[in-house]
């Protein structure tokens, strides 16, 4: 349906820029902009959280039988039961698209705020844009932990970032070896991109600070068409665990790379990215029994949650796909944002804000393992527990934090 | 470093360096031919890997076994190519270079549209082949079975060849109409038969490139991207038009890609191969084996 | 014939102070900053593309690589001004210079090199300088670094929500772009160039002084794009390697001249006019589809006018420039 609209537009093109003004004439919808990679290197992820966002906007404004924000009424009932309608844009991972595209979603689409970003190079523009057009940014799922400490007023960010994912790790570590393992040295391989280096940076600060040691620290271009030389290096280093930071092209590729080198390291601590990714276990799952990864989200909750199992079924219907780190969050991101608004009981930017500020979601009222939803004063949220997942048998099973885990982590890998 | 580290890694680029010489080569004779470059031939290679992708997923046919079936599907495909785009795009009376830079440029584009539009943007991967995830231990040295293969491949296909060029009569038919394609015309030589038939062939060669690629490569519609500028820097290296300038581009390239990552970090790695590259034509500026 | 010529030159002298009058009040009355922010991206690109048509189109020798020039643009500027404070008006000379100097050192290897063999050289030197910036921990390596946002200010030239002050640097930017051209066109260089294309026996006898030319044409192509990579940098306001110095710059640079006209005085203009308009909205309105139309309409768009007409779409307009020129 909004395909035809916009092929309309297409054909005229001239006009396109002068008709959506005339298009918004009904206002009983609560707009929100999300922008993706829907094009490109990146256009898988853009799908798969396409589909997150729809699931949530379906819970939104539909009565389902949840305990979570808004699941068990029709609309924001804070504004008298309006609905809200997402309009999805192209960014493309160009920094530049992502600011032209916020500024013609708050400009034209009169969104009253934008949701996004996947990249982070992306999220730094929108946030930007956002801040002088007073429009709340909700961060879902970029991990870049220099996002929201460049003062901006309107920047929100639920889940971890890198560094609060990168502790989890270590503070596994720490527990392991208590008992008794050995865990001494540690081998970084990350791709050169702003993911890849924050999460190095956090990974070299911590294991500096707990007196872990790096063997290897291997930075390697994104894309590659080999990853001989670098796996090469990895096994000559042999650490006790090795901790990638890749996409899922790399991940697969160093997977490959390493069985086709004879290289079985002890233990995978990955900081999720590919290592959280359906495709990548389709391609080399048998590889990676035992590899473990960093998580926002893990469907063990649905034991203790069943709406979380509930949930992920709405989502598979749409996607094919379990829900996973990226879309979990970009899920639980538009619906933290939908109570905001709808507690603002105002679509204008700066009570939207203010709510936003203002919000105390329990746990319990999550899809997340966090102890809750609440922001500090730069707007992140600190209570945003990570987990560590194992994959055991084909699937993933929580082993860290202790709270969480239903099961002990195999150690070292098989 | 240890020696066994060198020799690892000078293995493995070998290996990797006789792929990215099979993969370029098509690029090689396409230009020999006709003097034109394929900016679309990263593209080439990626419906190649999603052709041998889906023979396996609704047909079980193992990668090598599809390389023959993906070769000729390539070929075809090479040649509706040439006969629908290129051949408008050499006919040009203005700037004929940029215009089939451009033209071949814009369909790598469209080819990427419509690889995502139907194949959806997922990553795609052949799980279990004959020769997959499979590998061979030397003396500690470890020679990954599919990069084997795909090196015997590639040097069956440069023998081929080399064989059809200089033995066959289409051989004679493609050096002569590249020599001078107004003198063919008038012994009865279709120029464009022959062209399209050159198409087809370096589409062919890229096809049996992306088939072994399949075997232990993901697959996506930007795929091409990673190998396309690996590709020209190896032909150009090579010479352009030179058939084993492309086979010698390639080993080089694979050397000196995983000789630069055991001095650099391996994120520059690529520089070491641009740098040959350049050092290479600021001395010959046609390549190695170009025609001076 | 040289009337001919010298009447011609008078007549686009006038046209293009007439469309530059025009387009200088258009942003009055199109106020949406959509609409603006894409009247400003057609600018910056129609006068990167004029710059790189100096080199490519008319000394024939095709850079694919002018997104080094652009990056350096950008970073000298932010560099400046994030690390000692330089104002960017000075960033933006400084880094205009530095890449003069480079496009000379680089042009005296490389305009030996012919054909394909020069493109591919570009490329590759322009995918060195991405590399080096990428691990350059210095200048934010793959973080890039971000221009903080203070308010508005013409002295440090960032304005928050307003596009205008952007437009009208950016239209300034393609006029020096455009008369440059306009210019070099009836210059001694110009003449040599046409020589040259005209007949390649001539590059033989011109050799030396061809030569130096190409190298003055080179540095006076390379300033000029690292103007406008400053000017990207001031508008963005952030800056990292792959956006900057990726090789869809270069082939952005080169595109709107191909579809406009290569080596024409009008071909990038109008190529960027049509081109940058065409991809920002295929992108808004069909891109958000997630299924890739937005790039079999963009592909389709190039193949299309590219065969369809070879010698730019500037033919169009003026079916008989050929003949004149000569």
């Amino acid at each position: 349906m909004t395909i035809t609209r916009r092929n309309v537009l297409l054909g005229a093109t001239a006009a396109a820029a002068l008709a959506p003004i005339a298009a918004r004439a009904q206002t009983s919808e609560v707009v929100i902009g999300v922008t993706y990679p829907m094009s490109g290197a990146n256009a898988q992820i853009g799908v798969d959280a396409q589909h997150a966002y729809v699931t949530a906007t379906d819970i939104i404004n539909n009565n389902h039988d949840f305990d979570l924000p808004l699941a068990k009424e029709v609309g924001l009932p804070g504004l008298g039961g309006t609905k809200i309608r997402l309009v999805f844009a192209d960014h493309q991972g160009d920094p530049q698209k992502g600011r032209a595209e916020a500024e013609r979603l708050i400009t034209q689409e009169k969104v009253c705020a934008i949701i996004g970003s996947y990249q982070s190079s992306v999220a730094v523009t929108i946030s930007q844009i956002c801040e002088r057009y007073q429009t709340p940014f909700v961060s879902a799922d970029n991990s870049s932990p220099s996002l929201h400490t460049r003062g901006l007023k309107f920047f929100f960010r639920a889940a971890p970032h890198d560094e609060m994912f990168t502790k989890a790790m270590f503070d596994f570590y720490d527990a392991l070896k208590k008992k008794g393992t050995k865990i001494e040295t540690l081998a970084l391989f990350h791709e050169d991109t702003i993911f890849g280096t924050d999460s190095a940076n956090a990974q070299i600060k911590l294991a500096n600070e707990r007196g872990y040691k790096i063997v290897a620290d291997i930075k390697y271009r994104s894309n590659s068409p080999s990853l001989s030389a670098e796996v090469q290096q990895l096994k000559s280093a042999n650490a006790d665990v090795l901790m990638p930071s890749s996409y899922t092209t790399d991940g697969i590729m160093l997977v490959k790379t390493m069985a086709e080198l004879g290289y079985k390291p002890k233990a995978i601590v990955a900081q999720a990215a590919g290592f959280s990714e359906k495709a990548l276990y389709d391609a080399v799952g048998d590889k990676l029994e035992g590899v473990i990864t960093r998580g926002s989200f893990s469907l063990d909750l649905a034991a203790k949650r069943p709406m979380v199992g509930k949930i992920n079924d709405l989502f598979k219907a749409k996607s094919g796909k379990d829900l996973n780190d990226n879309t979990s969050r970009e899920f639980m991101g538009l619906i933290v944002l939908a109570d905001a608004i709808n507690r603002a009981k105002s679509t204008d930017g700066e009570k939207i804000r203010a709510a936003l500020a203002a919000t105390e979601i329990p746990g319990e009222q999550t899809i997340m393992p966090w102890k809750r939803v609440k922001f500090d004063e730069l707007g992140q949220n600190n209570d945003a527990d990570p987990v560590l997942l194992q994959y055991i048998g084909g699937k993933f099973v929580t082993i860290s934090p202790p709270q969480g885990a239903v099961a002990e982590a195999v150690w070292p890998m098989k | 470093m240890t020696a066994e580290t060198i020799i690892q890694s000078l293995a493995s680029g070998l290996l990797m360096g006789l792929l990215y010489g099979l993969i370029a080569v098509g690029l090689a004779l396409i230009f020999g031919l006709m003097d034109v470059v394929n900016f679309a031939h990263g593209e080439f290679l990626m419906i190649a890997m999603y052709a041998s992708f889906f023979l396996f997923a609704f047909f079980a046919i193992d990668p090598l076994l599809a390389a023959p079936l993906v070769a000729a599907a390539l070929f075809v495909f090479g040649a509706v190519v040439y006969l629908l785009i290129v051949r408008f795009a050499v006919r040009a009376k203005a700037n004929a270079g940029m215009v089939q830079i451009f033209s071949t440029f814009g369909l790598a584009i469209v080819m990427r549209g419509v690889a995502q539009f139907f194949f959806t943007p997922d990553y795609r991967s052949v799980t279990h082949s004959w020769f997959g995830g499979k590998t061979v231990s030397i003396g500690g040295i470890f020679l990954p079975q599919p990069q084997l293969i795909g090196a015997a491949v590639a040097m069956l296909a440069f023998g081929g060849l080399y064989y059809f060029i200089n033995r066959t009569d289409f051989g004679r038919a493609l050096e002569a109409t590249r020599e001078d394609a107004g003198a063919v015309a008038l012994v009865g030589i279709d120029k464009n038969r022959v062209f399209a038939l050159g198409w087809g062939l370096g589409a062919a060669l890229v096809g049996l490139a992306g088939a072994i690629m399949s075997i232990f490569f993901y697959i996506y519609p930007d795929v091409g991207a990673s190998f396309a500028l690996i590709a020209y820097v190896t032909v150009a290296l090579g010479g352009f038009g030179s058939v084993f300038g492309a086979f010698a581009g390639g080993i080089i390239v694979g050397l000196v890609e995983a000789s630069t990552a055991l001095l650099l970090p391996p994120s520059l790695k690529s520089v070491g191969i641009y740098a040959v590259y350049l050092l290479v034509v600021f001395v010959r500026p046609r390549g190695l084996f170009g025609s001076m | 014939m040289d009337t001919d010529f010298a009447k011609r030159r008078r007549r686009d002298l006038i046209v293009a102070f007439c469309l530059a009058a025009i387009a200088a009040v258009v942003p009055l009355f199109v106020k949406d900053s959509y609409v603006q922010n894409i009247m400003v991206l057609t600018l910056m690109w129609a006068a990167l593309s004029q710059s790189w048509n100096i080199l490519s189109g008319y000394c024939g020798q095709i850079s694919l690589g002018h997104a080094l020039y652009f990056g350096i643009g950008a970073y000298t500027t932010t560099l400046l001004f994030t690390k000692f404070g330089v104002l960017p008006w000075f960033g933006m000379l400084g880094g205009g210079l530095i890449s003069a100097l480079i496009a000379m050192g680089l042009g005296y290897p490389c305009f030996r090199l012919r054909g394909h063999y020069f493109a591919i050289a570009t490329i590759v030197i322009a995918e060195i300088g991405l590399l080096l910036f990428h691990n350059w921990d210095w200048a934010g390596a793959a973080l890039g670094i971000e221009i903080p946002v203070r308010g508005d200010s013409w002295l440090k030239f960032q304005f928050a929500r307003s596009k205008l002050p952007y437009f009208y640097f950016a239209l300034a930017l393609a006029c020096v772009a455009w008369f440059v051209t306009w210019w070099l066109e009836d210059s001694k260089w110009g003449y040599w160039w046409r020589a040259v294309k005209d007949n390649p026996d001539a590059a033989e006898s011109l050799g030396v002084v061809v030569f130096n030319s190409k190298m003055g044409a080179a540095a006076v192509s390379a300033f000029l794009v690292a103007v406008g990579g400053s000017f990207y940098a001031q508008f963005v306001s952030y800056i990292d390697p792959e956006s900057i110095m990726g090789f869809h710059i270069s082939l952005l640079m080169a595109l709107p001249a191909v579809l406009g006209g290569i080596g024409t005085l009008w071909g990038p203009m109008l190529g960027a006019v049509i081109l940058i308009p065409v991809t920002e909205l295929t992108r808004s309105y069909a891109g958000g589809s997630g299924r890739g139309v937005d790039l079999i309409v963009y592909g389709g768009l190039i193949i299309a006018i590219s065969l369809a007409r070879p010698q730019g779409l500037v033919s169009l307009f003026a079916p008989k420039r050929k003949e004149a020129t000569r």
